[in-house]
């Protein structure tokens, strides 16, 4: 190229750098016969501008120095095109930093330079097309995957939906009633499951997690592993003849290992999560199944009427190819042990915890008792932030849901516990959505749910009551309160092998661990890989509203993928 | 004809079994009249339960199914396939509900459970000797789009349809797209400069092929229903020939009229006749015939003498077009409420609003991104934030809080202090509100590097005091009051639906809450659905929220438009309601009641006419009949009578 346009582009963003400079220096270049400072070049009139220079100058290069080129590259592209030249001969480079302004100015003069050889050294790119293979992995069956599943199956293109628990229905399911209207999960979500088990377009492996990902955008091939469930479920009917009769009982994962009085919340040694699991087949937890911890019981054999149990099953693993992945591997909650200055005791319970005491369809029947010792709690206080906002036991970010799930539980125990009292602990009451404002004032001004405005210094047993140590930051004095039960609003985490899966996919994760969009205002579902979709928590955390549409989104950039019948990949080539 | 029915009964496991002695209900019905089969099973829904339902309709050649099991929600779908690979009607089959309704409610009282369901079950076999054989209607699918509003969400929702293949048509009130997004300085968290985001979207809207946007421009009526809506589009004239106009901005010098800045919310003025904004991309010249001495029985040609190339065209008119779309976005935004709304905030120029703050922070702004206020320009030194105006305030606007302010708020505070280093930025606020990615952290640095000071409390008036806007508050966390010499006051008034939402929802047929803001079909499940099929909501339309949470609506509702085109064709549910024209005295109640418009009145029978690809089946009309003409397909008054007979009889 011998005869190249510098568009040096100013604007706030670049203040620290000395244009004049800048231009001075570069002009000096071989091959540079235009170099000059713009502002605002990526708007309309700017690129008019680059147009008619081109025209005029008669230039058969351009380099463009402005912000990003990922949200820019296109625009420039577009406006250089269509003055005639080619691709490759326009180069876009970010030319932004934050440190001295003389260090800055000298920067941005190497980086120029060395980007005017690159563009010297272009050449036209060379274009692949790959095929789009017109099925999608959907990782993770919360609400979120569930939503993501629907829409393209709806859409008419075949999903392979992977779960790593036995039932899809993800951290939903196990919820009492949703915000702000009080509908039970149980009711509006399990349709939803249903149609997800039932849908021609979706195929479910649960028990089952991501072992290798390869391949790019149209064509990914993915190994699964399909864990040892010691059950053939093609045999099995879903008749749970089993779990009854199973002798061994242990706490439930699904109930969070709620040690509540008379086993309650206790499953089987074979077991499924709940009564409306999809799909509804049972796995044996080895263990603590008796014939593999001490080889002799095989009562769930002679139960079965299909002869379904299978104890010398082993993992097995299958290959498919898919033309786009979206990830919805959602969250887990931080553990109450983080916080050391409360006691770890039954009577102190993390959030979802105290959502299956107060389900319908928990282990209690919505009954809402004590685990300690069984007695219905006439005071309860809540503490939100555990862990959240708090960078030196926890996490800076905040969780989001914590402050409309804990008033929900605050309402739910009050509408059981008609004379009870409830505290909520909080820093800043966080109610953005729609109908949520109302749904506090509600809890406050009819249920009488009282809100102190500070955190929760120290909470401990004494005797038969939580003690909770706290401060009024409104009255400026502190605050002690007894109470019969402690619910802790935990920080939300990346779903536990967050960080493992995201390797395996090659995508970003942020420094929390939450799967990294390509752009937070306006790339919010896309990951750092083409083809690689985001939905629900494992993003970062969100209620359920927005998981629903984010599930949908991403569902939207699959099926506009795959209206295309290829994708082309552009590899720059240089001489 | 003989009708042979068979029943099955499900355990659902210990669900329905657990409370309802299932083999009695099978038992007591097995010599029910017409019925020729009864059992039960542990789950039907299961590969052999299904296999057993099959096995027996061939078998006993039965004429009809009476499922007793879960709510139809959960498994009237895969019954009726059930029914149907058979060769059956998948209307021959009946639900009977005896989990939902009986054994669940019913825990502790298995006696009455079990006698309950025989007569649920009873009941469901009634209503299906009566069952008329249906089919569901096949509609035709256009498949192109209309997105209504042209800010960031609907050129989201425009860009992804568009990208899936499908054509799309975008409607922009006014005479440019962008939207509010347009206007702002820069976004939370990430500082970026909004033009540098919104350029390339709008730039790649504009000239996309599928897509064809309409500006200055209005849905003026809609008809129809999902797959074939049919849409009016009115567009007002620029009164400029674009074809001759060489933008060369001769005649903006000589207009005679000036008015302030739309785009820059007051702060900077614009002739009559203008160019629209260079942050939306356009760069085109029009007329606004309301200011314009021409239209307003004035004889000035100023502009049509000075143009070199006799672009001015006034006689131009509006123009209508018809198109016809399959489905429809809707994303026409907020507006800001009024600051004038609170009487103890003194009007005064250097009170300004959110927005009126951005255009001033804007470096393509009126004030070239210096930051001056709009008495004086002066640059001001102490300036004060007040959250919640309007908002989380039910006395003087609204009980809800709109979501972004907290965070725009901080973000001008972020960018101002940069700006004017030697400045103070104060923070009025209830709760700090900071709750998605990136935000708390956000928040956290202007306090902590960019000195923000944040007081707890809210500000009870404003009033200006010689040079100064005083600022009378309290701050909650000492108890003590505050008061603070301002030289700029920026309110954050709360967002609320536009002005012109509810007509457009009424042209639509969809929703409004009491607010104004379209609803969504289910605020948890179906957040971008309206109750109108083929009709979705995207952005602040529906509620207030921030620029990634609009984006991901956005997809949602792109998503189920992708799901309908996807379709080969378009199934409607036949269970609807029909006129007995015999009966019918064409008075119209039933046009009125009618929710989704589905009833006319021929004009020559005279009797009411339902388009069935548009009814929804919700029996209205029936109710409201006062002749008993009108009647629902497998719903008729006889069905419900021995339903009816059935349920109480148990009782009585």
């Amino acid at each position: 190229m011998e005869r190249i346009g510098v568009f040096v582009c100013h604007c706030k963003l670049m203040a620290y750098i000395d244009n004049r400079t800048v231009v001075e220096a570069i002009s000096k270049k071989p091959g540079v016969v235009h170099a000059a400072a713009y502002k605002d070049l990526c708007i309309a009139p700017g690129l008019e501008q680059v147009k008619d220079v081109i025209k005029n100058e008669r230039l058969d290069g351009v380099l463009v120095t402005s912000c990003s080129p990922v949200l820019h590259k296109e625009v420039f592209r577009q406006a250089v095109t269509s003055a005639g030249l080619e691709d490759h001969q326009v180069q876009v480079v970010d030319i932004r930093s934050h440190n001295g302004i003389k260090e800055n100015t000298e920067r941005a003069i190497e980086v120029i330079s060395s980007a005017l050889d690159i563009l010297k050294a272009s050449l036209p790119p060379v274009h692949t097309r790959v095929p789009i293979t017109k099925k999608v992995l959907v990782i993770g069956g919360g609400i979120a995957g569930i939503r993501a599943s629907l829409d393209i199956a709806d859409g008419g293109y075949q999903v392979i939906l992977v779960e790593r628990t036995h039932s899809i229905g993800g951290h939903m399911i196990q919820y009492s009633e949703t915000f702000p209207t009080l509908d039970c999960p149980q009711c509006i979500e399990t349709p939803l499951m249903t149609d997800t088990g039932q849908h021609d377009n979706i195929t479910i492996y649960a028990y089952s997690e991501i072992e290798e990902v390869t391949g790019s955008i149209g064509k990914y091939k993915v190994r699964i592993r399909k864990k040892a469930a010691y059950v053939d479920w093609d045999k099995c009917n879903g008749c749970l003849m089993c779990t009854e009769k199973c002798p061994r009982r242990v706490l439930s994962e699904y109930e969070r290992y709620l040690d509540l009085p008379k086993r309650q919340a206790h499953r089987r040694a074979i077991w499924v999560p709940h009564a409306q699991a999809v799909p509804m087949r049972p796995i044996i937890d080895r263990e603590q199944c008796l014939h593999f911890t001490k080889g002799k019981c095989e009562v769930c054999v002679d139960t079965c009427p299909n002869k379904a149990i299978d104890f010398d099953q082993q993992d097995s693993f299958l290959e498919i190819e898919v033309g786009a992945i979206v990830v919805a591997s959602g969250f887990d909650l931080m553990p109450k042990s983080a916080i050391k200055e409360y006691d770890l005791d039954p009577d102190i319970l993390e959030g979802i915890e105290f959502e299956r005491i107060l389900c319908p369809a928990g282990p209690t029947a919505g009954k809402v008792i004590r685990p300690s010792d069984g007695r219905e709690p006439k005071t309860v206080a809540f503490i939100s932030c555990c862990g959240s906002r708090d960078p030196e036991h926890g996490v800076p970010y905040c969780s989001r849901v914590c402050c409309m799930y804990l008033v929900k539980m605050a309402l739910l125990y009050m509408h059981a516990v008609h004379d009870g009292q409830t505290f909520i602990f909080y820093i800043d009451i966080r109610t953005t959505g729609k109908g949520y404002e109302e749904f506090v004032q509600r809890a406050v001004d009819e249920d009488h749910v009282l809100y102190i405005r500070g955190k929760a210094s120290k909470i401990f047993r004494d005797g038969d009551k939580i003690v909770v140590w706290g401060s009024d930051t409104l009255t400026g004095k502190r605050i002690e309160v007894a109470v019969d039960l402690v619910v802790l609003g935990m920080a939300m985490l990346p779903s536990d092998g967050a960080k493992e899966l995201a390797d395996k996919l090659g995508i970003a994760t942020d420094e929390h661990g939450f799967m990294m969009e390509l752009h937070p205002k306006l790339r919010p579902l896309e990951s750092s890989v083409p083809g690689i979709y985001l939905a629900g928590c494992c993003q970062g955390p969100k209620d359920i509203q927005d998981s629903v549409a984010q599930g949908g989104g991403a569902a939207s950039k699959v099926l506009a993928l795959f209206a295309q019948d290829e994708v082309i990949l552009e590899e720059a080539v240089t001489s | 004809m003989e009708k042979r029915i068979g029943v099955f009964v499900c355990h659902c496991g210990l669900n329905i079994a657990g409370t309802v002695d299932v083999e009695r209900v099978a038992e007591a019905v097995k010599d029910y009249p017409d019925v020729v089969y009864s059992d039960h099973y542990i789950y039907m829904c299961s590969d052999p339960g299904q296999e057993l339902v099959r096995r027996t309709i061939r078998e006993k050649n039965l004429t009809g199914v009476v499922m007793a099991n879960c709510s139809p929600l959960m498994h009237e779908k895969t019954f009726r396939r059930v029914v149907a690979k058979e060769g059956l009607n998948p209307y021959l089959l009946e639900v009977a509900n005896i989990r939902e309704d009986v054994s669940w409610p019913h825990e502790n009282e298995k006696e009455l459970a079990t006698k309950k369901a025989i007569s649920v079950v009873k009941m469901a076999i009634e209503k299906l000797k009566r069952n008329m054989e249906l089919t569901p209607m096949v509609v035709p699918l256009h498949k192109k789009a209309l997105v209504i509003g042209g800010g960031i969400a609907g050129i989201t929702a425009a860009l992804e349809i568009a990208r899936a293949g499908y054509e799309v048509l975008v409607v922009e009130k006014l005479p440019y797209v962008g939207g509010h997004a347009a206007q702002l300085a820069g976004t939370f968290p990430t500082l970026d400069r909004v033009p540098c985001l919104m350029a390339p979207m709008i730039a790649e809207m504009l000239s996309h092929p599928k897509i064809k946007v309409y500006t200055s421009a209005e849905v003026d009526e809609v008809s129809g229903y999902v797959g074939n809506f049919s849409v009016k589009i009115k567009t007002k004239p620029s009164y400029i020939d674009e074809g001759k106009c060489n933008n060369c901005g001769l005649c903006l010098d000589k207009c005679p009229v000036t008015c302030p800045s739309e785009f820059d919310r007051g702060l900077a003025e614009r002739k009559a006749i203008y160019i629209t904004p260079p942050e939306t991309m356009s760069q085109e010249v029009l007329i606004d015939s309301e200011s314009c001495l021409h239209f307003n029985g004035d004889e000035c040609h100023a502009c049509e003498e000075i143009c070199p190339t006799k672009a001015i065209d006034f006689l131009q008119q509006e123009t209508t077009v018809e198109e016809t779309v399959g489905g429809i976005v809707v994303a026409t935004g907020y507006e800001l409420w009024d600051k004038k709304n609170i009487p103890e905030y003194e009007s005064d120029p250097d009170v300004i609003d959110g927005l009126q703050f951005e255009r001033i922070l804007s470096p393509s702004g009126p004030t070239g991104g210096e930051i001056r206020r709009p008495s004086d320009g002066k640059i001001p030194k102490q300036i004060v934030f007040i959250s919640c105006c309007g908002s989380r305030d039910p006395e003087h606007g609204f009980i809800y809080c709109s979501r972004v302010c907290c965070m725009y708020i901080a973000k001008q505070a972020v960018l101002y202090s940069r700006t004017v280093p030697d400045g103070q930025a104060y923070v009025f606020y209830i709760d700090i509100r900071s709750d998605s990615k990136g935000y708390e952290e956000f928040v956290q640095s202007a306090m902590e590097e960019e000195r923000v000071l944040y007081l707890r409390g809210r500000v009870s008036k404003l009033f200006r005091d010689g040079d100064k806007i005083k600022v009378w508050g309290a701050d909650t966390l000492t108890g003590k009051s505050v008061e603070i010499s301002a030289d700029l006051v920026i309110m954050a008034t709360a967002i609320t639906p536009r002005e012109d939402a509810i007509a457009l929802a009424r042209k639509l047929n969809v929703t409004v809450d009491a607010i104004g803001f379209l609803t969504e079909a289910h605020p948890k499940l179906q957040p971008v659905e309206t109750l109108t099929t083929g009709i979705y909501i995207a952005g602040t339309v529906q509620w207030p929220r921030d620029i990634p949470d609009t984006i991901a609506s956005t997809g949602g509702a792109v998503s189920k438009v992708l799901s309908l085109f996807s379709r080969k064709e378009l199934l409607h549910e036949p269970t609807i309601a029909w006129p007995d024209e015999e009966v019918c005295s064409g008075c119209g109640i039933c046009a009125s009641v009618c929710t989704y418009n589905a009833i006319e009145i021929d004009p020559i029978k005279r009797v009411a006419k339902v388009n069935e690809a548009v009814c929804e089946g919700c029996g209205a009309c029936i109710a409201s009949c006062p002749s008993g003409a009108m009647r629902h397909k497998n719903w008729n008054a006889r069905q419900f009578m021995e339903m009816i007979d059935i349920a109480t009889g148990a009782y009585v």
